[in-house]
């Protein structure tokens, strides 16, 4: 009895696999076809200069990977401000203080309800020369901001999902709002809040990509300016696409295996 | 029972109420004083406001009017008062509330080092030490989640008894635990009760109350009902209410 069902779920199993392979088969036809159809004209081979070059057995990047440097520049910086301004607003909208709510509340409401390109045009060409910082500061700031009040409501959400009792015994043996926070709470909310908090970096390399509206020369940048110059344009748009996406999954991944790593029984 | 020697009074009570936001009245006007040394144990059906009366004792719940003393601190806005009074007053909760990232010697370290800045090695060794005494000193390091109920309940008695708190309260230590495993809690309460602590219990363990307490309160709808040693409770109620509680529960 036992047996047959467990072979019946392998079975299962190949034709699932079978399935798939023939649906991708069948989209990647049906992409060649309307290719083709445009009477798109493919020049693969003239891409690879654009990523890189080899002069007298020297490796030198090309365009995109110069602007893949630098929206990886970008990303990372991105991703600790967001990190910690999401971190504070949660923190403040939780507070006593109504000041520090109403702060974090307006700062919410403001981010999340305009359009992220109007946030970006909107330090870039006000607040950025208030500050005196450049444009590559300029649109980090942007970012960090927009992804921030994201991250926010993840670590809010986090914090509020670890029992009350929790809260409790801290408060019972003696330990400040701080303490308890940073050696009760938060190493417990970390471990649930990891995967979202995960997305919202594979967003942010994603977002990354808008920076390029205030000419900071990231990847998008650039791939737009040689799409411009050779009319290569699928050709490099789904190079940049297969960039951004091997960037993401490899975050994914990486970051899959510190929640493995870390789980607590619970 | 009878060659105990209370001190003074180490806890203060005058007519304290609470009502909650949705209304509920849980305390009303609700007074008492507990002598060093005494064990209180609090019975009545629930909802009668004995674990609110606990909770607000230690200021894990607002009272709306009335006072609190301990230890001759007032219980007020003032926030190094309050700092004091948590740290005097050690809580065992139904649920245990051990902290499941830690491990039990953890649980117990922690907030010896943070509040009572002690180093790390004292920290450990006065852990091992009540980890003995509650008879589980083996687990030291394991997480409470592979702890049976019983154990993750003496391991929480050890936490709180690790800040050297002046009054110990247990509300409904045994509750949450499966019948076999009441009797090496009740036992190590029992044995502190004879070590002098003070204890303030809510219990439903009637057994526990009749051996261990030196005075029993038996409140409904936040007021006292009717309140005497445990000799007098049990064997010779006054009041109707009283008699009917027993006569359900024993």
């Amino acid at each position: 009895m036992r047996s047959s069902a467990l072979k019946f779920c392998k079975r299962h199993h190949l034709v699932d696999i079978f399935a798939y392979l023939v649906l991708m088969l069948g989209g990647t036809l049906l992409l060649l076809r309307g290719a083709e159809d445009q009477g798109y004209y493919w020049q693969w081979f003239r891409i690879p200069k654009f990523l890189y070059e080899f002069e007298d057995g020297r490796f030198i990047a090309g365009p995109i990977l110069e602007g893949l440097k630098v929206t990886l520049n970008i990303t990372w910086i991105s991703l600790i401000l967001t990190y910690i301004i999401g971190l504070v607003t949660a923190l403040m909208r939780l507070s006593n203080s109504l000041l520090a709510r109403g702060i974090a509340r307006a700062y919410l409401e403001i981010t999340r309800n305009t359009p992220l390109l109007v946030q970006i045009f909107f330090m870039y060409f006000v607040i950025a020369p208030i500050l005196d910082i450049d444009r590559f500061a300029a649109g980090v700031l942007a970012l960090s901001l927009f992804e921030g009040s994201y991250a926010s409501e993840i670590y809010r959400a986090g914090i509020v999902s670890v029992n009350k009792g929790q809260w409790e015994a801290s408060y019972t043996l003696g330990l400040s709002t701080y303490q308890n926070y940073r050696h009760i709470i938060l190493p417990q909310a970390i471990r649930r809040i990891l995967p979202p908090l995960t997305s919202q970096a594979v967003s942010l390399i994603k977002d990354s990509s808008l920076v390029s509206v205030i000419a900071v020369y990231e990847m998008t940048m650039n791939a737009n300016e040689i799409a411009s110059e050779t009319f290569l344009v699928f050709e490099i748009f789904f190079t940049i696409a297969a960039i951004y996406l091997a960037l993401a999954i490899t975050l994914s991944r990486v970051v899959a295996y510190f929640e493995k790593r870390y789980r607590v029984v619970n | 029972m009878g060659a105990k020697q209370f001190g003074d009074y180490i806890v203060r009570v005058d007519k304290i109420g609470k009502t909650f936001d949705n209304g509920v009245v849980a305390l009303k006007d609700f007074s008492t004083n507990i002598r060093r040394s005494e064990v209180v144990v609090l019975i009545g059906p629930s909802g009668s406001g004995k674990s609110t009366f606990l909770r607000c004792l230690n200021g894990l719940e607002e009272i709306d009017s009335g006072a609190i003393t301990v230890d001759g601190i007032p219980l007020d806005d003032n926030k190094k008062n309050r700092l004091e009074i948590r740290k005097e007053v050690g809580m065992v909760f139904q649920h245990f509330n051990l902290f499941p990232h830690l491990t039990v010697l953890k649980n117990i370290t922690l907030a010896q080092m943070l509040v009572r800045k002690k180093s790390k090695g004292a920290a450990e060794d006065e852990a091992m030490q009540l980890l003995k005494k509650v008879n589980i000193a083996e687990k030291a390091n394991v997480f409470p989640s592979q702890l049976s109920g019983g154990q993750q309940q003496r391991v929480a008695i050890a936490r709180a008894l690790a800040m050297k708190p002046k009054v110990m309260m247990f509300d409904e230590a045994t509750s949450a635990l499966d019948p076999e495993m009441i009797g090496e809690v009740l036992e190590v309460m029992k044995d502190l009760a004879i070590e002098g602590m003070t204890m303030v219990v809510v219990t439903h363990e009637m057994g526990f109350a009749r051996e261990v307490s030196d005075w029993v309160i038996f409140m409904e709808d936040g007021m006292k009902v009717e309140e005497g040693t445990a000799d007098h409770f049990f064997t010779d109620p006054k009041m109707d209410r009283t008699k009917l509680f027993l006569s359900q529960i024993l």
